[in-house]
């Protein structure tokens, strides 16, 4: 029932990935109708972005999306259980340091305006306006569209999620659930006309543990690609651990990469811890109350030899339909967000600023959400 | 553009709002209270005195949104009815960030309560660059001011100005930068004069001299106002400025600005407006210009504190540039 597979950590291999983080990332969250609903703000691309690297990084694209909280088999791993209780499902691989990094803002730099609108319970669309001050401006239009088959109180598959930039690139993903315990998806990115990433990937989840392949860019002519496998098992209603194998293969090059996962939950905190050949990275998430959440992260990599440690907080304030994020870096990197729904209108203003105190650099934006 | 100005500007203002050299600081802009009553304000059947010249060309500058660039805040305490002090944080990606101090001592009603007391201001900066103004009334139809201004420990301006009020007519002369070791001065004399009830004439001669050379520059100026509208027009050797100013309603104002300079040989059209909503507590200042910018200021007061947030972004379509700036005024 425990098989270990051990992968190595894999390198980033096309250098311009991360630069395609914008609506990829978006689109990653887009496993569920609800997530679709509300697409957050795509993070802006920033040369200097203080982004933490992952030790297990991935490139966007690389990662199932997250599914909803309350995952279709019984309970997340969060609940308590009784007296003899199946252990609940752990959720996935990913997921697991997603909510300590959810606390932390993201750069903003110029001028966004996101107009988003529902055209029915199956499709959505969303037009952006970017002015930036450091990168190129652009348009991009963005579709989502749900299938009707249901298969939880807040999930209907397939989901399709596209956009297409003014220059021509496209990000793309279609999720399905095969089975009941299936689930699938495919993700194809473009940059201008040439094909970045395209990946297809399957997670099996079983009553107490999941599992998942992943195939990124095979390329049969060439003879490369990269093999992700991930496990998760649920040891006890609180503590889960898991491994990932990457292995990846070039002509003339292949490599294998392995890191181990522990996660354990209480009552209002999540600690996670990641090892591996390439590193380490704890995070620690902790509500402290309705409206404070704080998250403190550590990164360490043997590959830039550096060590990260940041400190970030998310304060909410729903009667004032305002909700603030900051955050505090071991780079003397300190940065805020602030978001305001001007009621009556449906209006959301954002405005964002960062500061590097070492190479003393300053960046601010701000954008209007309609819709 | 005859004014003293133009004749002292780096080049980085061409790019205005995007030089990266400091904004051209307002040395030649007086304080509010020093040109009132209203020019078109009429007093006994008799011609109004004209104001000063400098701002026959204010209400159509005032409609125009400033440049803003990165974050910036600003605190205003008033500690007595004679005496202000602001505090001014600006957090800035393209030039360098800076705290500024900035004082005041002046009475704050109405200038004619206490006319012996002379108006203080100065301000200075956290790399130690210092703008400081006195003007005093010297009787009830002479003002003098000075005018100081360092670059951190160098001096940039230092002038001295004396202006005549009459019953129809203003006179002034200026001394700017006298310095007797260089042999270099530029002195500037002002004249307006009322003709009719809302026709004002006037002229500026501005006569520089250096160790190397010398020379004068005369413009001749007029400006015409009805209560809806102001136009003006400055006209000599060193170029052209003209101004259209007009109020909507309540709350339109729009300005037309067109500048043309001899110097650079360049011309400038400018169109901006300025909407104010005061149910919103929120005003906006927009502009587009010939030289392919684009611009916008909306300010809007967040009662009940007693804040103001400010957001604009100007964008250089020719250039493909942006400034994006935000501030916060208390008080």
């Amino acid at each position: 029932r425990y098989l270990w597979r051990f992968g190595l950590s894999w390198a980033c291999a096309p250098t311009d990935c991360n630069s395609q983080g914008t609506s990829a990332d978006r689109s990653l969250y887009m496993g569920s109708v609800l997530a679709a609903a509300s697409p957050s703000p795509a993070p802006a691309a920033a040369g200097g972005s203080q982004g933490v690297q992952g030790l297990a990084s991935f490139p966007p694209g690389f990662t199932m999306p997250p599914l909803s909280s309350v995952p279709p088999t019984s309970g997340s791993g969060q609940q308590m259980a009784d007296a003899d209780p199946p252990l609940p499902n752990p959720g996935t691989y990913e997921e697991c340091h997603r909510k300590c990094k959810e606390v932390y803002p993201l750069q903003m730099e110029g001028v966004r305006l996101v107009v988003n609108k529902g055209l029915s319970n199956h499709f959505q669309v969303s037009h952006t306006v970017t002015l930036s001050t450091l990168g190129d401006s652009g348009y991009r239009f963005g579709s989502t569209y749900v299938g009707t088959k249901q298969t939880g109180p807040a999930e209907s598959f397939p989901v399709m999620v596209g956009d297409m930039d003014n220059t021509g690139s496209l990000n793309t993903q279609i999720i399905h659930q095969l089975a009941s315990a299936v689930r699938t998806k495919i993700a194809i990115q473009t940059q201008q006309h040439k094909f970045v990433n395209w990946q297809c990937d399957m997670e099996w989840r079983g009553e107490d543990f999941t599992s998942a392949v992943t195939l990124g860019n095979p390329d049969v002519l060439v003879g490369s690609g990269i093999l992700v496998g991930h496990y998760l098992q649920s040891i006890t209603p609180a503590l889960a651990l898991g491994g990932e194998l990457v292995y990846h293969r070039r002509p003339g090059e292949e490599g294998a990469v392995t890191s181990l996962l522990g996660r354990y939950t209480g009552d209002n905190y999540v600690a996670t811890l990641t090892l591996g050949g390439a590193g380490a990275h704890a995070t620690y998430y902790h509500r402290a109350n309705d409206q404070l959440q704080i998250g403190v992260e550590f990164e360490a990599s043997t590959k830039m030899q550096d060590t990260t440690t940041s400190l970030g907080y998310q304060l909410d304030v729903p009667k004032a339909n305002l909700l603030f994020k900051g955050t505090v870096d071991s780079n003397w990197v300190v940065g805020a967000t602030l978001e305001k729904k001007l009621l009556p209108l449906p209006l959301t203003l954002a405005l964002g600023a960062f500061l590097n105190h070492r190479k003393n650099k300053f960046q601010c934006g701000f954008g209007v959400t309609i819709g | 553009m005859g004014s003293v100005l133009a004749l002292s500007s780096s080049p980085g203002r061409q790019n205005w709002p995007f030089s990266t050299d400091p904004p051209p600081s307002h040395w030649d802009a007086h304080p509010a209270h020093w040109d009132s009553p209203p020019r078109w304000e009429r007093r006994d059947g008799r011609l109004p005195n004209p104001g000063s010249f400098h701002s026959l060309h204010r209400s159509c500058k005032d409609v125009f949104p400033q440049q803003i660039e990165g974050v910036k805040m600003i605190l205003n305490k008033t500690l007595s009815s004679f005496f202000k002090v602001s505090h001014t944080l600006h957090l800035s990606a393209v030039s360098p960030s800076y705290y500024r101090f900035h004082v005041e001592h002046l009475q704050s009603d109405d200038y004619s309560k206490d006319k012996d007391a002379p108006a203080l201001i100065g301000e200075m900066d956290s790399s130690g660059s210092l703008n400081a103004h006195a003007l005093l009334h010297l009787t009830e139809r002479v003002r003098a001011r000075t005018v100081f201004q360092t670059q951190q420990s160098q001096f940039v301006t230092w002038q001295f100005e004396t202006e005549y009020r009459g019953n129809d007519f203003t006179a002034a002369v200026t001394v700017a930068n006298p310095d007797i070791i260089r042999e270099s001065v530029i002195l500037v004399a002002h004249f307006l004069q009322s003709v009719s009830s809302g026709l004002v004439v006037g002229g500026e001669l501005v006569y520089h001299r250096g160790r190397a050379e010398e020379g004068g520059i005369l413009t001749l100026a007029g400006q015409y106002s009805r209560p809806n509208w102001v136009a003006t027009l400055n006209a000599g050797k060193g170029g052209a400025h003209a101004s259209y100013y007009h109020r909507a309603n309540k709350q339109i104002q729009v300005g037309v600005e067109f500048e043309a300079s001899t110097r650079t040989q360049e011309t400038t059209t400018s169109f901006g407006y300025q909407m104010e909503l005061p149910e919103a507590n929120m005003v906006f200042r927009g502009m587009i210009n010939s030289r392919c910018i684009i611009g916008g200021v909306l300010e809007k007061r967040l009662t009940p504190l007693p804040a103001t947030l400010i957001m604009g972004a100007f964008v250089n379509h020719r250039g493909d540039k942006l400034q994006v700036g935000l501030g916060i005024n208390v008080g």
